[in-house]
């Protein structure tokens, strides 16, 4: 199965593109398409409606809008039923209601993203492709990163940890027990809790960065031949080389005749940064803009051609 | 009469090597606590406003967290006399 997330500064044309790409990908494979971006708007290019589950587009083309508002509703609701239940009490003086607050807490959104994807990449596995179309960039990075963040989070716990062990184990060995009724504080890895829960979510987040940084995944970068885009693109490139997630295409979108020497500087400079990674042009298209036509999706150029993923 | 005197004298011996236990890993015990002590504020270190891991990452582990949680209170109370703790923990009058 092989895995590929369109990004892109915003109104680059990542959905439009993405979704031609499904399309283009699906007349020889599987594929399912997932929108992550809270502004949702696959459905507008496909001309149906997505109401949150995947849905059939042709045989091989399946669509999905995730929810982003209700993952993280969930998520917290399980959190808060926790604080709740052992908040019980609070009931009675009808004060359990102000940990509803919770919801408000940052960095929710990039974990509901990333459990989203993880959810998408372990149960649909049937699929030959999985084209993501994410948010802008700022999100886009942050919940790439999360896993990164979390492995050296965790890292740093389980060394503490060890040496926490460590001296439990010397203390035990040393001292023994005072007295009968003093506990004997866990000192071996296999039987704390807390190193066996660490270790468990290390093997999580090892497991999904290695599946985004491997040879089945890429990153396809969206930009428009005009400064601002140039710009936004060079710092995602940046940001995907510190992350070590593999840019495999870059995709010049929307270009113009008349603007063909910007698109040229736009794609020399962006060339410079990503030597290696090929580079595809799509034209701008007037028949996009109408909006009428239902065949959004179908767009000329054969987008994933100069980019093969073995 | 000498099963008693023989008793006594292991008692004191007992004793005697529990203190030397003791005070060899006195350090150790206090290394020990505040190892707990940082694991459970680098994790927790929202409440006392510190940069904290990702939020799931404290929730997930919570649950485990009943020794560390009660260590950090001791400490919070404390931590005002903590020099003296660590003069008397080393034996410096």
């Amino acid at each position: 199965m092989k895995i590929l997330f369109f990004t892109g500064k915003g109104g680059v044309g990542k959905s439009t593109i993405s979704a031609a790409s499904a399309w283009q990908l699906s007349r020889k494979y599987r594929v399912l398409i997932v929108s992550l971006d809270p502004a949702h708007n696959l459905g507008d290019v496909f001309g149906v409606v997505l109401n949150h589950k995947k849905q059939r587009f042709t045989d091989s083309l399946y669509l999905k809008e995730v929810n982003l508002q209700k993952l993280c509703r969930e998520y917290l609701q399980r959190e808060i039923s926790v604080f709740t239940d052992t908040y019980r009490y609070l009931q009675t003086i009808n004060l359990d209601n102000y940990f509803s607050v919770l919801k408000y807490s940052p960095g929710i959104e990039e974990y509901a993203l990333l459990t989203s994807i993880e959810d998408t990449l372990r149960s649909e596995r049937d699929f030959d492709y999985i084209v993501f179309d994410t948010p802008p960039t700022g999100l886009t990075l942050r919940f790439l990163a999360l896993p990164w963040i979390t492995i050296t989070w965790i890292d740093r716990l389980i060394k503490i940890r060890r040496d926490i062990l460590e001296k439990r184990h010397t203390i035990y060995r040393i001292r023994g027990l005072l007295d009968d009724k003093e506990t004997i504080l866990s000192y071996d890895e296999n039987d704390d809790d807390i190193l066996k829960r660490l270790k468990t979510l290390n093997g999580n987040y090892q497991a999904l960065s290695s599946v985004l940084q491997g040879k089945d995944c890429g990153i396809v970068l969206v930009y428009n031949p005009d400064t601002l885009s140039l710009k936004e693109s060079k710092r995602l490139i940046d940001g995907l080389r510190d992350l070590k997630l593999p840019l495999r295409l870059l995709i010049n979108n929307k270009i113009q005749i008349k603007y063909k020497a910007m698109a040229d500087h736009v794609d020399s400079v962006i060339k410079s940064l990503a030597p290696a990674v090929p580079i595809q042009r799509v034209a701008f298209s007037e028949r996009l803009i109408d909006g009428q036509n239902s065949t959004l999706y179908d767009i000329e150029e054969t987008i994933l051609s100069p980019f093969e993923m073995k | 009469m000498i099963s008693s005197i023989v008793k006594w004298v292991r008692r004191i011996f007992a004793d005697f090597d529990a203190t030397h236990r003791e005070k060899a890993t006195a350090l150790t015990v206090m290394e020990m606590e505040e190892l707990e002590n940082i694991f459970a504020l680098l994790l927790l270190g929202s409440f006392a406003g510190f940069p904290s891991p990702p939020t799931f990452l404290a929730v997930e582990l919570l649950p485990y967290m009943e020794r560390e949680l009660q260590i950090l209170c001791k400490r919070a109370k404390d931590c005002n006399d903590m020099l003296a703790e660590m003069f008397g923990t080393i034996g410096i009058d």
